[in-house]
């Protein structure tokens, strides 16, 4: 008897401080991670919209690039929401926007930045901002003879592997995953920049 | 003191955790890509065997044997929290690259191993020596195999291009059955050297005989 009580004390003073401990960690260092995060997706936006001189937030989305939040492109109280950026020019007119989408590819979540000049609505550059995938293989999403095949694509366009978008021999579920996250977030990242503005 | 030295290389060579004793080898395999990931995990997976080694010969006391593992996993784990959390808001860029693994070291056998086998029952000390020369032991495995795999897989050591435009990198050796070929071939090559330095100090005892 008196030794269960003994393991139980003990194992709940060691639970105990271990969170306390974690919490005082994860408070000082929660802050930098976010401000790291912020900064990371800030530069991503200026070199997909390389005119842009400063950035606002349109709508947050329903996840920032929080690490484990996988749930950017699922439906909230009937309406998708995605992270949409409004890039201004030096005098502060809006340019363009960026928008931030997702597919789970060949390993995990691709996750894709996407640049969208406002006069054409055609998308200026497509930026891979996460993801898991093949080294030497399904990594080659990240090359730029593939990502430079989006530039200029609208809307409209039917943004579909093999037909406007080579594929990537070797890496076709890579591959279909960044078409896919780009084709299923245009619309509504569209969606969303009208509503908000 | 003698001992004391001899317990600390025994983590470099003779009981070294990935050569000798092949243990804790799924971050070992995984995250060897290239040398600096393996530093990187190594020295991660040495700060926690060290600080975990610490606490644990400090409460070998107070906590009861039959709680001894749940303990020292909670203890393990969150240090492993701390390193996680620290890497993702000091070191941004290398946990990209490490991040799916640093959890994972809670699991690493080699840590609760440590723990169970020698920090829980040795002065704290002792359980210093012992944990940083395992980690230090740990540590360099992982350069070695990441150096070596960076070096056939991509050309470049540590980031620097090592061999010229003639050489066609192996891709091979950047992907999982390269880091099990690299390991097979280096737990072989070590073992060989170990067999003939013994063979050595033989022949010498017998010589001064």
């Amino acid at each position: 008897m008196r030794e269960s009580v003994r393991m139980i004390v003990v194992l709940t003073l060691i639970a105990m401080i271990s969170a306390g401990v974690l919490s005082s960690v994860y408070n000082f260092t929660n802050e930098i991670i976010q401000t790291n995060l912020a900064s990371e997706l800030e530069s991503s936006i200026f070199t997909v919209l390389p005119q842009a001189v400063s950035v606002r937030t349109i709508h947050p989305g329903v996840s920032t690039l929080v690490e484990d939040d996988r749930s950017t492109l699922q439906e909230t109280e009937g309406t998708v929401s995605i992270p949409v950026f409004e890039a201004l020019d030096q005098a502060g007119m809006p340019i363009g926007y960026a928008f931030v989408s997702e597919h789970t590819g060949y390993n995990g979540t691709i996750k894709v930045l996407v640049g969208v000049e406002t006069a054409t609505e055609t998308i200026t550059a497509v930026k891979v901002l996460e993801h898991l995938e093949t080294p030497g293989l399904g990594s080659r999403i990240e090359s730029a003879s593939f990502l430079h095949q989006f530039v200029g694509k609208s809307a409209t366009d039917p943004l579909t592997l093999n037909r406007d978008i080579d594929n990537i021999s070797g890496a076709t579920v890579s591959a279909q995953a960044v078409v896919d996250a780009v084709r299923n977030g245009f619309p509504l990242a569209i969606k969303r920049y009208k509503e908000e503005r | 003191m003698d001992r004391l030295i001899k317990d600390f290389l025994r983590g470099l060579w003779d009981e070294n955790p990935v050569f000798r004793l092949l243990i804790g080898l799924c971050p070992t395999l995984a995250v060897t890509t290239s040398a600096v990931n393996g530093v990187a995990m190594g020295l991660a997976t040495s700060f926690v065997l060290v600080c975990s080694s610490t606490i644990v010969s400090l409460l070998k006391k107070i906590i009861p044997g039959k709680v001894r593992i749940p303990s020292f996993i909670i203890i393990i784990a969150t240090f492993v929290t701390i390193v996680d959390l620290s890497m993702n808001a000091l070191l941004p860029d290398l946990h990209r690259v490490l991040g799916l693994f640093i959890p994972l070291i809670v699991v690493n056998c080699l840590v609760l191993g440590r723990s169970e086998a020698y920090a829980s029952k040795m002065p704290v000390s002792w359980s210093i020596i012992d944990a940083l020369g395992m980690g230090i032991g740990f540590t360099w495995a992982l350069m070695l195999l990441g150096a070596i795999r960076e070096l056939f897989g991509t050309g470049h050591v540590f980031g620097y291009l090592v061999l010229g435009d003639w050489f066609t990198p192996w891709q091979i050796m950047t992907l999982p059955p390269g880091a099990f070929i690299t390991l097979g071939l280096l737990v072989g090559l070590i073992n060989m050297i170990t067999i003939y330095v013994h063979k050595l100090v033989r022949q010498q005892h017998k010589a001064t005989n």
